[in-house]
């Protein structure tokens, strides 16, 4: 056996409808064992992009190999590795739980019990419902049993927590952590920065078909070495030109009474600032120290034009 | 059925690729398959219940009823073969066209399409499973003619009979396999297969005899396989028939759609299944 340097490996991907090119030459790998996120705005190219990985699209150039495979030609000895969590898709209705978890974990040579899987995903007792008296949260659940019904080790999520509630996202980010410790490769698409904040080894940023940015939740888009971001309330009577010099900081004023400073040296600014308040006897309310979140990062990211980006 | 949960518990069954599997892996589907018919209570009732009622309903109606057209045979003799026929249609082809559009509008499909179950397996154990429900619905309606009606089919024409009953769920699977493609979505479903299904009954001499009708209808309705799976009953059923109860040209016409019906499914798989 040839051995194998990574579970996923995009060369120059391409893919038109019509005139309309919906990814335009993305590369990028996946190590095994990795969580890698796929993130962008609605119409970024995210789905079509994981739709070929998973098989059912046809790309327009370029390469891709998955698991080190051609997901193009369909092979079962692929499909038997892979689990996939649709954004949308039904299970037989009219069986149970565990008839489904059954019916499906037939169609792969390695299997899972579904005792086990129900425990994995928090549907234990649920075991001989009807599929159809499932709760939108618990159909999200048992579609994520279903795709690791078969033991895969490359496991496909598109946007699995979408409709969520808070607890439930927890549980189910809980349950994705457990299957990194397994070893299992999970390519996962969102668009909740907090999800690939969670989750990702790695982020890929998407936008028009093209991958502006891509690096860890903490270094994607230079933001471990963007400026810190250093915030209060103006202590009453005072304005932004009482404070004390920060030497070459930018110093504004966002919302009225509301000081904002951007400072590439963090600790002497903060420093300083804090002096300044305490031989005055000022309180300084809201005082905060902060990177710029990985929200913040994408958000400048995604409005902007791609050429420009951050690599 | 606890036979299914204790295989599931053997880790490495079967199912690794080889052709004994897959063919295992098909009747498994089969199984599962009637198992979800026979809880869609309102599915089952339309699809197995309905043609049964309906021989139940036009038999007694017309029981002492002669059809002086057609030598003056009892109507039920006439009527069940047809109503038969009808069943057939409606299990096959509206099941088909209907279950297949709710798969694909659900997702279902293209959720089997990624798992290593071939297609065509999944195909088959759909097609399996609602030929298993004509089978049965066959056996019901000629006990059902044998005990109420005096309905009789002679010894020889019974494989005339189960092969136009086989060729004829065959032929109206594909179909409404192959009809999915012209439903927009899995509400328009019933509307399309009806508007389909319903007047082709009428032109076919299922509800009445058609020798009345003029020739171009007679010709129209024979280029339709409805008319043709009828015509294959009555010849088989007829009791003034004491020649062969196979009829060739209308088998023959069942396999052409047949053979047509599988070629547009099979180009229905691989788009719809991606949807």
């Amino acid at each position: 056996m040839v051995p194998m340097q990574h579970a996923i490996e995009i060369n120059g991907l391409r893919k038109a409808y019509g005139d309309m090119e919906a990814v335009r030459g993305i590369s990028f790998t996946v190590a095994p064992g990795e969580v890698f996120c796929l993130l962008g705005p609605n119409g970024a190219g995210k789905t079509t992009t994981t739709e070929i990985l998973e098989g059912y699209r046809a790309r327009s150039a370029g390469d891709v190999r998955v698991l080190g495979h051609d997901p193009e030609q369909g092979e079962r000895a692929l499909r038997e590795r892979v689990g996939i969590v649709l954004q949308e898709a039904a299970a037989q209705a009219e069986l149970t739980v565990a008839e489904v978890l059954t019916m499906y974990g037939r169609y792969y040579p390695r299997r899972r019990p579904p005792a086990e899987l129900l425990e994995l995903v928090g549907l234990e007792g649920r075991a001989d419902d009807r599929v159809k008296l499932l709760s939108g949260g618990q159909k999200r659940r048992l579609d994520l049993a279903l795709a690791l019904v078969g033991d895969p080790d490359l496991l496909f999520l598109d946007e699995p927590t979408t409709g969520f509630d808070p607890s439930a996202r927890r549980h189910a980010w809980s349950t994705i952590k457990d299957l990194c410790a397994l070893g299992k490769t999970v390519f996962l698409t969102t668009h909740f920065m907090d999800e690939a904040q969670a989750l990702a080894d790695r982020v890929a940023v998407m936008v028009e078909g093209r991958i502006v940015a891509l690096g860890t939740p903490e270094e994607i888009g230079g933001r471990d070495v963007a400026p810190t971001e250093i915030s209060f309330v103006l202590p009453d009577g005072t304005a932004l030109a009482d404070l004390p010099d920060l030497d070459g900081a930018r110093v504004s004023e966002p919302a009225p009474g509301r000081a904002l400073i951007v400072s590439t040296e963090a600790v002497r600014s903060a420093h300083a600032l804090t002096g300044w308040a305490l031989e005055r006897n000022h309180e300084l309310r809201g005082f905060a120290v902060s990177q710029p979140s990985l929200e913040d990062v994408y958000l400048r990211l995604t409005a902007r034009e791609p050429e420009e980006a951050v690599r | 059925m606890s036979a299914m949960s204790q295989t599931a518990e053997r880790p490495q069954a079967a199912a690794r690729g080889g052709s004994g599997g897959d063919v295992a892996l098909t009747a498994w589907q089969v199984a599962y398959e009637q198992r979800a018919f026979w809880r869609n209570r309102t599915r089952a009732f339309f699809s197995f219940g309905m043609p049964i009622m309906l021989l139940l309903l036009f038999g007694s109606l017309n029981s002492g009823g002669r059809i002086a057209e057609l030598g003056n045979i009892p109507y039920v003799t006439f009527f069940l073969p047809g109503i038969l026929a009808y069943g057939i249609v409606i299990t096959q082809f509206i099941n088909m066209a209907g279950g297949l559009a709710i798969q694909r509008d659900s997702g279902l499909l293209k959720r089997m399409r990624g798992t290593p179950l071939p297609g065509w397996a999944y195909v088959a154990g759909r097609v399996g499973s609602t030929t298993a429900v004509s089978v049965v619905m066959g056996v019901v309606m000629l006990i059902l003619g044998r005990v109420f009606y005096d309905v009789h089919l002679r010894a020889e024409a019974i494989p005339a009979v189960v092969v136009a009953v086989l060729l004829g769920s065959a032929t109206f699977a594909a179909l409404g396999m192959a009809a999915v493609s012209i439903i927009p979505n899995a509400e328009a479903a019933p509307v399309v297969a009806n508007v389909l299904i319903l007047p082709l009954s009428f032109i076919s001499g299922i509800w009445y005899p058609m020798t009345g009708a003029p020739q171009w209808l007679h010709d129209l309705a024979n280029v339709f396989p409805v008319a043709r799976l009828a015509n294959c009953l009555h010849v088989a059923f007829d009791p003034l028939n004491h020649g062969s109860a196979w009829s060739g040209s209308d088998l023959l016409v069942l396999a052409i759609w047949l053979v047509v019906g599988v070629r547009l499914a099979m180009r229905f798989w691989q788009k719809e299944t991606a949807r």
